[in-house]
This record gives C-alpha cells, structure tokens and sequence, in this order.
C-alpha cells in the first residue's frame, strides 16, 4: 500500500509543507467517507485517531491548542508546522496510518482499502501538497 | 395501434423471495420494506442490491437516521453477497443525517434528488424511513408533510426510472399511513417469538400488478444472507398422472411378506403411514424401505427427528448415509417451518435424484416445528404430503401411535386420511409374551390383505409370522384364546349361544 504523505512531500521537506499535505491528504479522505459516513462519523473517527496517534507522540496532543479537543483538522496542521521536519513527518504518518487502521478495524480492511482507494493508492495526486 | 406498457420485473437474487412476489420485483416500482428493528429489512434491502446493480444499473443507498454507517457497514460485510469491489462503482453509499436531523425534509429530498440527478441510479434505497417520520414530527403538521415528501420521492423516483425502497423501521399496521397509499409495494417482515423459538416471516402485503402468495412465509438469515421458504407449489396435476401410473409399478418395501399383504408391493407415487406403539418396529421397517430402494438402485431421503441419526441402532441406515446413498435431512432444534422441511427434502431428493423419502417420525416432526406452527400440523402435513407426491416419489412416515387398547387408532393428527396407505403395528399379551402384530388398514385403490399378522424382530430384520387364528381380540391388546373348534369354524355359530 502507497503510503499517502510520504509519496507527497519528503520526511525532510519543510514541516509546513509536510504538515499542508498531511491536511490535504485528510480533506481528500473527508471528501471521500463523508458522503458515506457522513460528517459526524468522520469526526467521531477524527477524535478517536488523534487520541490513539497522541499515544506515540504526546505533542500531536498540542495540549495548548486543544487538538484533543478541538475537531478542527486545522488546528492539528499547526501543531505539525511547529516541529521539525522528522517529527512532522512521523506524527504525520502516525496519524493517517493510525486512522486508516482504525477505519480497518471497523469495516475491514478491504472495504477500507475501496472507500480510500483515491486517497492512500493514488501517488499523482501530490502536486496538491508540492504546490503549496 | 396501442402498445400496452410492459413491466420488467427484476430478479432479487434472493431465494424464494421472487416467487412470494409473484414473479420478481416490477421496475421503476415504489416499495416499502417495514419491520420491527432486527427483523432483516436492512440485510434484504443490501442482498437485492448487491444483486441487482451494475455499473449499468448504479445502486445509490441513502442512509438517513437509522443504523450508524459505520456500524452498517460494518456487520453487513459478513454476509457473503456484499461485495466490496462494487462499492463506489455499481453502489454508493449516501449520508443524509444531517439533514434529516434537523427535521428538514425538504432538504434531504434536494440531496435525494442532487445525488439521483449526478449517479442516474437504477436503484434507490433509503433506509431508514422512521427516522425521516420521526424527523418530520416535530413539524407543525407531521403528517401533511411526510405525505408531500413521500409523494414527491415517488413521483421523482419513478420519472427517473429508478426501482426504489424505502426501510421503515417501525410501522403500525392498522395505521392509516399514507405512506403505504403510495408504495406499489409493502414488504413486511416480522419475527414471531413464541416460548423460546423465534421464527422470521415475511408477508407481501402489496405489490400492484402482481400476483403475490399471499400470508406470511418464513426466512432464515445465514451468512449466505436470506432465504425465503414459499410454500412449495401442489403440483396436483403431476400428482394425479401419477396416481395413475402407480397402479402399474410397485415398489417392494423390503420386508419378505409385507408386499404380499401390501397387494404386491407399495404402489409408486403412495404415502405409507406406519403406526405403531414406542419399540413396535417402525423405524426398523423405514430403514428396510430405504435400504430395498438403495439395493434397487433408487436412492432415497430420510428426514430424521426421532433419533440421532449417529446415535440410531440400524447401522444399516447410518451406513447407507455414509455411502451417500441415503440423503439425510437432520433437525435442527425447535424452530423449523413445514416450508423449510420441504424446500429441505426436495433438495436432497432432486440431488439425489431419489425416489423413496422416509419421514421418522411425524411425532418427532411436529416437536421439531417452531411452536407457531403446531397449530397448523395437520394442513401443514398435507401440504407436505401433496408437495411430495407432486414430485413423484414414494413416502414412507411413521407415527408414535399410544398404545390404546379402547380404540382403534392409527395417528394422533388425523394424518390417516392423508395417506395413501397405512400400516398400523400392534402390541399383544399371548401367554405371558410380549408380541407384535401388523396389518394392512388400506392402500387406496388396490386391494390388500386384511390379515393380522404376527411379526418379530431379529438380526436379519422383520419377519412377518403368521395370523394367530387360534386368538381373539387381539387389537385389544388382550387376546383371548378360541376354542379350537371355534376357529375352525366346523361349529355352527348358533351354538355358541
């Protein structure tokens, strides 16, 4: 399986690069569920990935922005800005891969593979991230 | 010239269901699928879309307020029809909660059409529609509204040439709902619990322009998805040809001297009911009749609800299983219907090509039926029967018969008059002996013996004895000796007085 954002930027890209494609790469995975799930299944999903990613790396918590809390992706592409680029790279990849894992366990992976199949296998649609 | 409309009538790929409609589902048709929640509306609505959408027939699922996506995603995956290739291709799922709970109808019917205008579906299911109901009642006139949404859904699905289904959670069915004024469709599905056997049931209650099988029919939900079980059709024309021919062929039951009593054998085609008292030899001479077809080339099917079929003490039988040569239709526990016990055995009769059923017994049938059925045994059996004899083979049954010596019986269903022949097994008490008598009550239209006759078990099988002439009243179960002039019948009767 492709793995989105580093088939988008370089784990040594500028963290505000990495952390643009990190949020565009989630309004592509909004874009594709919300339709299905609609938008309060997808926060809800949005809240419980945070929380388990946190558990690898308690910054992406950003205890003084509140991404716990707050169900704004973008308050937690801030928080990925303000580290350097390994960090914003490893709690990037931690976030979109613990939220495809959990999607998994939820509906399967093979169901979650189709539902995201534009998103995770679809390498061509970087440029979005690289033109930021 | 007028050409008149000609209705295509979809294939739902769900056994049995087609056949309770009347032929499949009418195109562009408006259905209503209703139901208590945990009945099966939403696995019936995804297997007939599963089956039915193409990329060319799209399928557009509309979920609105019932069960979370997620979660509906989730447990529908592990029916063996859902297909996960197809979605976002031939079906996709589409989320309206969120206008549906701000009571909006207006505005989940712009999103119902937006979608349907972007994805031309063939096929619209929103599911579920209770939600919408309940949605709409906080409107000042609930009903005027819900009744402008559904009227509009229709008149929309139907112009774009989409077969749609609405899932009702919960109906009441006496309420004058205008909703089912609108569907050309209503599908209810129920479960009926009774003691502790729960049994799904569907009834087409509507389907304009089709000849539905009326009531209620049973549905099993397996990982194979539903399964309806109509009631298999009486062929009684195919019933009767053969009554016909059964005169000519006769089939050997196996047991040496009860073909003679029998008239030459059972006739083709026939039901034989075995009566008798617990331990009298009933499923001893079923097996023999199995085993005899087997030697004879002809396979056959038994339907065992008395003992386990592993556990039973005719190997002869068990070995006969084993070798495949005998199909076996096992109980499982208490909450079968008629209709599935025979969908049961014509398949094993049609894959095995089998001539001779044997039903062991009827007494073990009627508990292995859910509770609710019991009260319909007799009419049930005779469906039974009938459905059988249309299918040409020769069925043999036994009944648990108590053992009364006040009168004379042969089942405690009245199933006598069902069958075609009957062979009633006797207890009696001669000289501090135990023994057992047979005869033949009747085999329609053939003559018979009329005998009482004396038989015994041993390793070889039954062995049909003689008459005990030199006793009387041995349907009493206490026969009394004669004097031997008597029976000899050398005396002139007056002198008896």
């Amino acid at each position: 399986m492709q793995q989105p954002l580093s088939s988008r930027v370089g784990n040594d890209a500028d963290p505000a690069l990495i952390a643009a494609a990190v949020l565009a790469i989630w309004e592509e995975i909004d874009d594709a569920l919300t339709p299905v799930i609609g938008p309060l299944g997808l926060v809800a999903l949005y809240r419980r990935t945070v929380r388990l990613a946190a558990a690898q790396h308690p910054w992406l918590a950003g205890r003084d922005e509140g991404v716990l809390t707050d169900t704004d992706p973008a308050v937690l592409k801030s928080v990925l800005a303000r580290r350097n680029s390994a960090e914003a790279a490893a709690g990037g990849n931690a976030f979109l891969n613990t939220f495809h894992e959990l999607l998994a366990s939820l509906i399967g992976p093979s169901l979650t593979a189709r539902l995201l199949r534009s998103v995770w296998d679809n390498p061509s649609s970087g440029a979005t991230a690289q033109d930021i | 010239m007028s050409t008149k409309v000609i209705i295509q009538r979809l294939a739902t790929g769900v056994p049995g269901l087609d056949e309770v409609l009347g032929g499949g589902l009418p195109q562009y048709s408006f259905n209503l699928i209703a139901g208590a929640p945990g009945c099966g509306k939403t696995t019936l609505a995804h297997q007939m879309m599963f089956e039915l959408a193409t990329p060319e027939r799209p399928a557009l699922y509309f979920t609105v307020l019932g069960e979370p996506p997620l979660k509906m995603l989730r447990y529908q995956q592990q029916f063996d029809f859902f297909d996960n290739q197809a979605i976002d291709h031939s079906v996709r799922f589409i989320n309206l909660s969120e206008a549906a709970m701000a009571g909006d109808l207006d505005h989940v019917l712009r999103q119902i059409v937006e979608a349907v205008t972007q994805y031309s579906p063939a096929l619209v299911f929103v599911d579920s529609f209770r939600s919408v109901v309940f949605a709409s009642s906080s409107e000042n006139n609930p009903h005027h509204k819900l009744q402008q949404f559904v009227q509009q859904l229709g008149m929309l699905m139907t112009s774009w040439q989409a077969t749609t289904f609405l899932i009702g959670e919960y109906f009441v069915e006496t309420d004058a709902n205008p909703v089912f004024t609108v569907a050309d469709g209503l599908i209810w599905l129920r479960q009926s619990v009774q003691r502790n056997s729960m049994v799904r049931k569907i009834e087409v209650m509507k389907m304009r322009g089709q000849p539905t099988l009326p009531g209620l029919h049973t549905f099993r939900i397996s990982t194979a998805g539903i399964k309806v079980f109509p009631p298999a059709g009486m062929r009684m024309a195919v019933a009767a040809d053969l009554f016909a021919t059964a005169q000519a062929e006769r089939l050997s039951t196996g047991v040496p001297g009860l073909d003679e009593m029998l008239g030459g054998g059972l006739p083709r085609g026939y039901s034989l009911l075995v009566a008798g008292p617990s331990g009298s030899g009933k499923s001893i001479l079923a097996a023999t009749f199995l085993a005899e077809g087997v030697r004879r080339g002809e396979a056959g099917v038994i339907a065992a609800f008395e003992q386990h079929p592993n556990r039973a003490r005719n190997r002869v039988l068990v070995d006969l299983v084993e070798r495949g040569k005998v199909g076996l239709v096992d109980s499982r526990g208490s909450d079968l219907s008629i209709d599935e016990v025979v969908q049961l055995l014509l398949s094993e009769v049609r894959r095995l090509k089998a001539t001779r059923i044997v039903i062991d017994s009827l007494t073990g049938f009627e508990l292995a039926l859910a509770p609710t059925f019991r009260d319909d045994f007799r009419e049930s059996l005779l469906r039974l029967v009938t459905v059988l004899a249309g299918e040409g083979v020769t069925v043999l049954m036994t009944s648990e018969l108590e053992d009364r010596y006040t009168d004379l019986r042969f089942s405690p269903y009245g199933a006598a008059f069902l069958t075609d022949a009957i062979i009633v097994q006797r207890y009696i008490e001669v000289d501090s002996q135990l023994l057992r008598v047979m005869a033949v009550v009747k085999v329609r239209a053939s003559a018979h013996s009329n005998q009482l006759r004396e038989f015994s078990i041993d390793a070889g099988g039954i062995q049909i004895g003689q008459m005990l002439p030199d006793q009387e009243g041995l349907l009493g179960g206490r026969p009394t000796r004669r004097r031997r002039d008597e029976w000899s019948g050398a005396v002139d009767p007056a002198e008896d007085d």
